[in-house]
């Protein structure tokens, strides 16, 4: 599992974090990302519509992505 | 800072036609319209024709308009106004206003669906249901609500020529979403016998008063024109709509568009994925396109907008446009220009 910490940054820099771990990860491959912006549960919902990924939010600031 | 050209937020200048007719509004409306002389009853004939002009625009009976010098008053008078003993259903891509309005009240939010829709509640006769002709960011059209058995107050503060359902209680209008002048709301009550006025009065007035006459005569003008406008350009401002969002999706990519493709074709909202809204519309601005945004990193103040959330749209990197009738094919082929160029280059280090 990989972990992509973006506690204190704003939107979108966590979903673009996101982004940049997902592009040197494999299918099948497990996230965590941390971030406390409180729009990131509602983008990284949405993102994972657009990207065809799943994702769920283990803690408020924890969030877990599945490639 | 370059000088803005094309306009696409939602607030634009005042319709030529009004602003020629305000100046001399505001020469014949200096009376007090309950005095007796000459000056005072010749105002109030022009009142009782820019009414009868707003019944016919707005398709409305003229005995139930009254004229609002703060417009979001109506959401006020619309909501508390009638009676508190039912249940009170409200949509969550209602605008701030109406949750501000209803003060802590329990109300039955409906959720809505990615599309901006909802479902119409089981409701009783002496329920009251809060709804948006056409959502003010998305365009989103309100569902037929004709077989609800209670009251309905209708917020068309997003869209004049918005169809009113058959069973409408109360309804508010803005001024400026026709290019009329700011600081005036229009609001028609036909429910009368069962609203009681919220607010401190010593008659039976349903608004306070006070409204500037000039604003009402130069509104009905500006309502009139843009209606005029508007639908002569129908046609013109749908294909802009589908062209911007195939030019979304296939020239830009990774966009959101919020806005349902049966939703009121002049109003457009989309986010972009990985970029930030605020570079967007201060690049758009340095290149003479004023746009508005609706996320929350545009300003360290403002949230994101709830509309989005509510129907699980990305709320980051957030553009929301209004097409006007004057808006033409080069505006627009500017405007989507522009935005691949900023959203690419926001994109490169991805």
């Amino acid at each position: 599992m990989k972990i992509v910490d973006a506690l204190g940054k704003l939107c979108p820099q966590p979903i673009i974090d996101l982004a940049h771990q997902v592009k040197i990860s494999h299918s099948g491959e497990i996230i965590h990302l941390l971030s406390d912006d409180p729009a990131t549960w509602a983008d990284l919902q949405a993102w994972s519509r657009m990207t065809g990924h799943r994702s769920r939010m283990i803690e408020p600031t924890r969030f877990e992505i599945e490639l | 800072m370059g000088s803005v050209t094309a306009i696409f937020t939602a607030e634009n200048h005042i319709h030529p036609a009004a602003e020629a007719i305000l100046s001399e509004s505001i020469a014949q409306g200096w009376s007090d319209l309950t005095k007796l002389h000459h000056p005072s009853r010749r105002l109030a004939q022009l009142l009782s024709e820019a009414r009868t002009s707003f019944a016919t625009s707005l398709r409305v009976p003229s005995e139930t308009i009254h004229f609002l010098g703060e417009s979001t008053l109506g959401f006020h008078l619309g909501i508390n106004g009638f009676p508190k003993d039912g249940d009170l259903f409200i949509p969550s891509t209602s605008r701030q206003e109406v949750f501000a309005a209803i003060a802590g009240r329990p109300a039955k939010e409906l959720p809505v669906d990615i599309n901006g829709r909802w479902d119409l509640p089981d409701g009783q006769r002496e329920d009251l249901l809060v709804l948006q002709s056409v959502n003010l960011e998305t365009g989103a059209i309100a569902p037929n609500v004709a077989t609800f058995p209670g009251r309905v107050f209708v917020d068309a503060t997003a869209d004049p020529l918005s169809r009113l359902p058959e069973n409408w209680s109360a309804t508010l209008w803005d001024s400026t979403s026709w290019q009329g002048p700011r600081g005036l709301g229009v609001f028609a009550l036909r429910d009368h016998a069962n609203w009681k006025n919220p607010l401190p009065h010593i008659d039976q007035r349903v608004v306070p008063g006070g409204v500037n006459p000039a604003l009402v005569i130069a509104s009905a003008i500006a309502l009139e024109a843009s209606t005029a406008d508007r639908r002569a350009s129908i046609i013109n401002i749908e294909e802009f709509n589908s062209y911007i969002r195939s030019y979304l999706a296939t020239e830009i990519g990774d966009v959101d568009i919020a806005s349902p493709v049966n939703g009121a074709a002049h109003l457009l909202s989309f986010s972009f994925l990985y970029v930030q809204a605020e570079q967007i519309v201060n690049g758009m601005e340095q290149r003479g396109f004023a746009i508005d945004s609706g996320s929350a990193c545009i300003s360290a103040n403002i949230e994101a907008s709830h509309v989005l959330a509510a129907m699980g749209r990305l709320t980051h990197g957030n553009i929301r446009i209004h097409l006007y009738p004057s808006t033409t094919r080069d505006d627009v082929e500017g405007l989507l220009k522009n935005l691949k160029d900023l959203v690419l280059e926001q994109r490169k280090s991805l």
